[in-house]
């Protein structure tokens, strides 16, 4: 279908309206990462499920049974599309959806900047520009009612098979906002993703589950989106402080809920299960850097993630006024975000025009604090303890959504003597394929899709920046400084073998700056085949 | 028929100023404060904008004095209007077809403008055949013939890419063509125009004389007229399509793209987010609502977890 799929298809086409062979993706020189063949969807999602985008499925939303049930999809999608173009409902983000709808020029100056349009082959659904297209069209024809709207925007059949694909669609994006970027006249591709994913949980109540129940709904029920209750996550952390202290030699010691303290430690809570040497490094820092900080018990203030920046305005809201409250309870001066790229922006950008200031509580980057501590030589560090080569991906959230761009290279220039940039580096970069939820998604050829498209373009990116030193001898870093980041790059590695094939290691700054303590016991970052 | 020939003059120009007015409202009260959507780099950081570094990349970045480096932000919006800087970089080649054809329009609103200006020194008494204006006439009917050249060598260029270029193709529609065709047409007429009379310019500056100072005088020359009247249709038509981010591309970039104002900084900002948490919200699904209550705003939504009371833990 790639050639020939048009606008139009999404509303016409029989079954799934695209397939992509993973065999024809574009290759990525240097590494050996192998084609993840699709698993085909069972007979019962076939029947049940509106699966018919392509070979994935987030949302599986419920094949309607009957005619009734079909228009009843219908009108409540243009119910929702007349709310989300309404002041009272979405005061947060009209001007720009509005701007977006009326002023495309159709120059698809966006295309080559996706990386999913690119390493899908040039898939004409991965323009950013399709999914828009056909959001703006449904919009002047059906919501609008513009005069003339067929013949001046195109003509757009809007049935279940629309709106079922569009609702989908919305979810082959990573709201990374290159695109955006590009746009010469300010149209924000990224946004009308996000804007369509809004509508589907606000309106319809259709949302990836990994999102929402498990995610936003289970993080303000239980306190974490992992599922860690305050009890859990301060257990968790006391063994992570045993470990550590063994591991490192330092006595490590994290404190909770002190009140008065300066500082309010944000982490992602996943951090905590995932990559406890995560933890370790930042409280080892601190201490080191005799920081007054605290971590907060509080239900949600332990957790920093806020899905609701993916998919839906409400959560978002109600997260961050959570993690504001768990700040202000504590009295602290500041709230420094960890090692999470969208933490970072939810909390620090969006919530800025949500929150009320006077429940607000000053948010830093964990980058720009690091920053300030090896900068001021609080910490005696060894650069040559980190003498191998080190990349550094640029999370898009902090980087082009925020503009942090040079602490974090100030702090490997310091400790990281064969420091290496990507190409397209900076505000320049690239999502890393996990961005805007997908790195917490599995199912349904998810993972698949990750490895497969959204996952490659981050890989050829590393195969450039080490292209001098790809072999199994040179040990070699990448340095992700955001959980859902280095989420995306350990299944890239994993399922391509690169651990053993290339010599790679992944982790973030924080992992680096211990691992160039000297008063730490060296070997703090481990490859494979290192001893534990 | 001579009146109401200038009566569209007037329709046209004051319909121009009416209609980009109405959508500069429309968006204006869409709504009282957007959430912050800043995308770097944002040239108003100064020196670090280079690298698209922000005012957060310091530390304890709220204590401290804003500073708005206004000079970049005009000289980026100025590079990317008069050079169109981001097509250029991102799409070479649709840049060599729409560069001349935007330079053409720029000619021709640059010569416009001369011309209104020249008009208000003839109400003062400069003399229209003296050598002054004679020169500026001069100069006016170089950059009108090199506009007209340029509107329809790229209009042309712009309706081939589009019909030849796959990618472009599945988005043109109807109005994109017909919006090409009319201003090519526009440029084409005026062209014949500027041929077969002494001087283009000075029809031209007679033509806004007049009109200034609501002397109908017939115009010397018909082409010249119906070079105006799709004028006037331009004028009119442009605010109503795509082509007003002629307009809009100040908000687009300045508001949205470069609106980075933290709320520590802004008094208004803070008194507006209070007032927007008041709006209702009636949006349908059960976490937004719960406990379907005939009216909540977005405070009760905020302060609430969004699942029913008796159900939450």
């Amino acid at each position: 279908m790639k050639d020939t799929l048009q606008l139009t298809d999404i509303s016409t086409a029989e079954g799934q309206m695209v397939h992509i062979d993973p065999k024809d993706l574009p290759e990525i020189p240097g590494l050996d990462l192998k084609p993840m063949p699709w698993r085909p969807f069972t007979e019962e999602q076939k029947e049940k499920t509106a699966c018919i985008l392509d070979e994935v499925c987030v949302l599986n939303i419920p094949k309607p049974a009957n005619k009734q049930e079909e228009e009843e999809l219908v009108n409540k999608f243009i119910n929702g599309m007349r709310k989300l173009f309404s002041k009272e409902n979405n005061w947060t983000f009209l001007p720009m959806l509005e701007t977006s709808m009326d002023y495309c020029a159709q120059c698809n100056s966006c295309s080559d900047a996706c990386h999913l349009y690119e390493m899908s082959g040039q898939n004409e659904m991965y323009r950013p520009n399709f999914r828009s297209e056909i959001f703006r069209r449904i919009y002047k024809q059906y919501v609008k009612k513009e005069p003339l709207a067929k013949w001046r925007y195109g003509d757009m059949g809007l049935n279940w098979k629309t709106v079922a694909r569009l609702g989908e669609l919305a979810y082959r994006c990573n709201l990374c906002r290159r695109c955006a970027q590009t746009c010469p006249i300010g149209v924000d591709n990224g946004l009308i993703a996000r804007e369509i994913r809004k509508l589907f949980s606000q309106e319809l109540g259709i949302y990836p589950r990994e999102l929402h129940e498990k995610g936003t709904v289970n993080q303000m029920s239980v306190g974490s989106s992992t599922g860690m209750t305050p009890d859990v996550v301060k257990e968790n952390v006391e063994f992570i402080d045993e470990d550590y202290t063994e591991i490192t030699g330092v006595g490590i010691h994290t404190p909770f809920d002190v009140k008065g303290a300066d500082i309010l430690l944000l982490h992602n809570a996943g951090e905590v299960m995932a990559w406890p040497e995560n933890i370790a490094a930042f409280s080892l820092i601190f201490q080191e850097a005799g920081l007054s900080w605290t971590l907060s018990s509080k239900s949600v203030g332990y957790d920093a993630v806020n899905y609701g920046v993916f998919y839906d305005d409400a959560q978002t809201a109600r997260i961050a006024l959570q993690h504001m409250q768990a700040a202000k309870e504590l009295g602290v001066k500041k709230i420094v975000m960890g090692e999470c790229g969208h933490a970072h922006k939810a909390l620090t950008v969006i919530a800025d025009r949500v929150i009320p200031y006077e429940y607000q509580v000053p948010r830093e980057s964990c980058y720009v604090t690091l920053r300030d501590i090896v900068m001021s030589g609080r910490l005696k560090l060894d650069p040559s303890r980190n003498n191998f080569p080190v990349t550094l991906h640029d999370p898009c959230n902090i980087v082009r959504l925020m503009g942090i761009v040079q602490p974090q290279r100030d702090i490997l220039h310091k400790i990281a003597p064969m420091f290496r940039e990507m190409p397209c580096h900076g505000v320049d970069n690239y999502c890393c394929g996990g961005g805007s939820g997908f790195a917490i998604m599995t199912r349904n050829n998810i993972d698949e899709w990750r490895g497969n498209i959204s996952g490659r373009k981050k890989m050829q990116q590393i195969a450039a920046a080490f292209k001098d030193c790809l072999g199994p001898e040179t040990k070699k870093y990448i340095c992700a400084p955001c959980s859902n980041c280095k989420g995306q790059i350990r299944e890239m590695l994993e399922h391509n073998d690169l651990y053993s094939k290339n010599s790679f290691a992944y982790g973030g700054l924080v992992e680096l700056i211990v691992n160039a303590m000297v008063n730490v016991n060296p070997g703090f970052i481990k490859w494979e085949g290192d001893e534990e | 028929m001579t009146t109401l020939f200038y009566l569209l003059g007037y329709l046209a120009v004051i319909g121009f100023v009416v209609m980009a007015c109405m959508k500069i409202k429309t968006y204006l009260q869409a709504s009282p404060l957007h959430v912050r959507w800043e995308l770097y780099p944002v040239p108003h950081e100064g020196e670090r904008a280079t690298r698209g570094g922000s005012f957060m990349e310091d530390k304890d970045w709220w204590t401290k004095p804003r500073h708005i480096d206004h000079l970049g932000d005009i000289k980026a919006l100025l590079t990317e209007v008069l050079f169109l800087h981001a097509t250029f970089e991102h799409n070479l080649k649709l840049w060599f077809r729409t560069y001349p054809f935007h330079f053409g329009l720029y000619m021709l609103m640059g010569g416009t403008i001369i011309l209104v200006l020249v008009a208000f020194l003839r109400l003062f008494g400069v003399d229209p055949q003296g050598g002054f204006l004679t020169f500026v006439f001069n100069v006016i009917n170089a950059i009108s013939m090199i506009g007209m050249f340029g509107i329809i060598g790229g209009g042309i260029g712009l309706i081939c890419r589009r019909l030849h270029d796959e990618g472009l193709r599945k988005y043109s529609t109807p109005e994109h063509f017909f919006n090409l065709g009319v201003f090519i047409i526009f440029a084409l007429v005026g062209l014949v125009a500027w041929a077969f009379n002494g001087s283009f310019a000075r029809i031209s500056s007679d033509f806004i004389y007049n009109l200034l100072t609501f002397n109908f005088e017939p115009l010397t020359s018909s082409t010249f007229g119906l070079h105006m009247l799709f004028g006037f249709f331009l004028l009119i038509w442009i605010p109503m399509t795509h082509m007003a981010h002629l307009v809009f591309k100040y908000f687009t970039y300045h508001d949205i793209r470069w609106g980075d104002t933290p709320t520590n900084y802004s008094e208004e900002n803070k008194k507006k987010i209070g007032d927007a948490l008041k709006f209702n919200v009636t949006w349908s699904a059960s976490h937004i609502n719960p406990e379907g209550s005939a009216t909540k705003n977005w405070v009760d939504v905020a302060t609430s977890t969004g699942v029913p009371s008796k159900d939450a833990k």
